[in-house]
């Protein structure tokens, strides 16, 4: 889908963490007040708003936006498991293109280590207890030893990158994780083995968190902001998955790699752009083999050179095409819903040039990548002027 | 003491203990694609109606990894990790499941077998039984 006319008004984010004395709604008041301010605007302003979560419980979205105010506005709710931010956005962003809204609010929140103390109690029954008996590590770990059989790579591969995001989120001071150290390759391997050959400083946290983005029409944007530079969205893509031969059924899964690959050619193809032309890239990396992956499937280099493009240094600030500045989920954290809008905080802050010690020179494109329950993927693209 | 499934549909359990389980599979009368769990719609050509069928039960493990913490749906906390697989069967579908065995028993490409594991008894008396892959 190609986005033509929308622009982002504003961005606002609570930092990642354990939260165990505020509750969801507090969350997403401070994280929506923050965007509101960030676009100048209250509310009153807001023609409609997409309220994402991964926390089942009913109408909890609108519960949250009642803390911002009760201006009466169409309020719409979006659950995608982890891509849920992102697709929180895409929505947000077509309600302007489309010209039925002229300002849009995107709005996620989640209490990740309530769903985590929650998870040993409450698997349910049946098919769902068939479905759900492994650790999300344990599925991602499946992807990584298929990797390690295929390509050579090594442990210390995956360690190179989850030590690279961690370095970037020490330079982030929304990241929850902030080490006070350089991180080193030997002390991510030497962390507790969780699924081989994923250690703990591999994975990312359980976080509480909220993030808001405020989309407005360009015209909107260029009025009410004419001092800063703007960042428009150009293309989102969402798919799920297409069937293939070995497709696993049952089961918490990764889901087909190729899903990653599609979705990112769609994305490119609407926004008549390539990797070529981007500046930084923000990926799922949950866990650090992902990122591996993504470099390959979003296209950054073929099939079976990522290793190379890592340690070369490509992907780390400073390299040609840095991935995860922010630190990504594994160092700034991944409550769910809200991480997609997370992503798009740090790619705006990164194309307004407001980064700071993790600024990426000249960066003018930027790409944000989710995948959610295995089971969808959201590619999307942002320039700005 | 019976022996009853953990969820019905997706798994025999033979009378004769030497007799191996089997998965309850579809297969598609109009393309022949085999899935697996049992399932109405062809995943590949949209088919309305897929047929009953066994899998397995051997297949080819695709890949695997040992959790070096205790399983969520096992009560006893003393179990220090367990495998996870996903291993191809024969007629195509690729099955993820529980693993028998340690951290150093598991290698891309071997053969395993269908196997059951008794979780403990239910309300009834009954002893319940998940379907698991051993070496």
């Amino acid at each position: 889908m190609r986005i033509d006319g929308a622009a982002i008004a504003g961005i606002g984010m609570v930092r990642f963490d354990r939260h165990p004395h505020r509750s969801t709604s507090e969350l997403a008041r401070d994280a929506g007040l923050a965007a509101l301010h960030d676009a100048g605007i209250t509310l009153a302003d807001v023609d409609e708003a997409f309220v994402g979560y991964i926390q089942p419980a009913a109408m909890i979205g609108i519960k949250a936006l009642k803390e911002l105010g009760l201006t009466g506005l169409p309020v719409t709710h979006i659950e995608n498991a982890s891509a849920t931010g992102l697709v929180a956005f895409r929505e947000a962003a077509w309600a302007v293109a489309s010209g039925r809204a002229e300002v849009a609010m995107a709005i996620a929140f989640d209490k990740m280590t309530d769903m985590a103390r929650g998870s040993a109690n409450s698997r349910g029954t049946g098919r769902d207890q068939l479905d759900s008996t492994i650790l999300p590590a344990a599925y991602f770990a499946l992807w990584a030893q298929r990797r390690m059989h295929d390509h050579g790579t090594k442990p210390e591969h995956f360690a190179a990158i989850a030590a690279k995001n961690w370095n970037h989120g020490a330079l982030n001071p929304l990241s929850h994780r902030q080490p006070d150290h350089t991180v080193t390759v030997e002390e991510v391997l030497a962390s507790r083995m969780v699924a081989s050959p994923l250690t703990a400083m591999m994975a990312c946290p359980a976080d509480d968190g909220a993030a808001c983005v405020i989309v407005a029409s360009t015209e909107w944007v260029r009025r009410h902001q004419p001092d800063r530079r703007m960042v428009r969205p150009i293309a989102s893509a969402l798919q799920s998955e297409a069937y293939s031969p070995g497709h696993t059924f049952l089961g918490p899964v990764v889901g087909p790699a190729t899903m990653t690959a599609t979705t990112a050619r769609l994305a490119y193809e609407d926004a008549g752009l390539g990797p070529d032309d981007l500046h930084l890239a923000l990926c799922h990396d949950a866990f650090a083999n992902e990122e591996l992956e993504y470099y390959e499937l979003l296209g950054f280099c073929g099939e079976g050179d990522g290793e190379k493009l890592l340690m070369a240094g490509d992907t780390a600030l400073g390299g040609r095409i840095p991935f995860n500045t922010d630190g990504g989920l594994i160092a700034r954290g991944h409550p769910g819903g809200p991480t997609g809008l997370a992503m798009v905080h740090e790619i705006v802050t990164q194309l307004r040039g407001e980064a700071g010690a993790r600024q990426v020179e000249g960066a003018r494109r930027g790409l944000a990548h989710l995948v959610g329950g295995g089971s969808v993927c959201t590619v999307n693209l942002f320039e700005s002027d | 003491m019976a022996r009853v499934a953990i969820e019905d549909g997706y798994f025999t359990i033979p009378d004769d203990p030497g007799e191996a389980p089997r998965l309850l599979g579809s297969r598609c009368p109009s393309c022949g694609e085999h899935f697996f769990p049992r399932r109405m719609v062809c995943a590949k050509c949209l088919h309305e109606g897929c047929a009953d069928v066994l899998l397995g039960p051997t297949g080819r493990l695709y890949t695997w990894t040992y959790v070096h913490v205790p399983l969520f749906a096992k009560k006893d906390g003393s179990v220090e990790g367990y495998g996870v697989g996903q291993v191809d069967l024969p007629e195509g579908p690729r099955v993820q499941a529980i693993l028998v065995g340690g951290p150093d028993d598991f290698e891309i490409g071997m053969t395993l077998e269908l196997d059951l594991e008794d979780l403990g008894p239910n309300r009834d008396g009954d002893e319940v039984v998940i379907y698991r892959f051993a070496p």
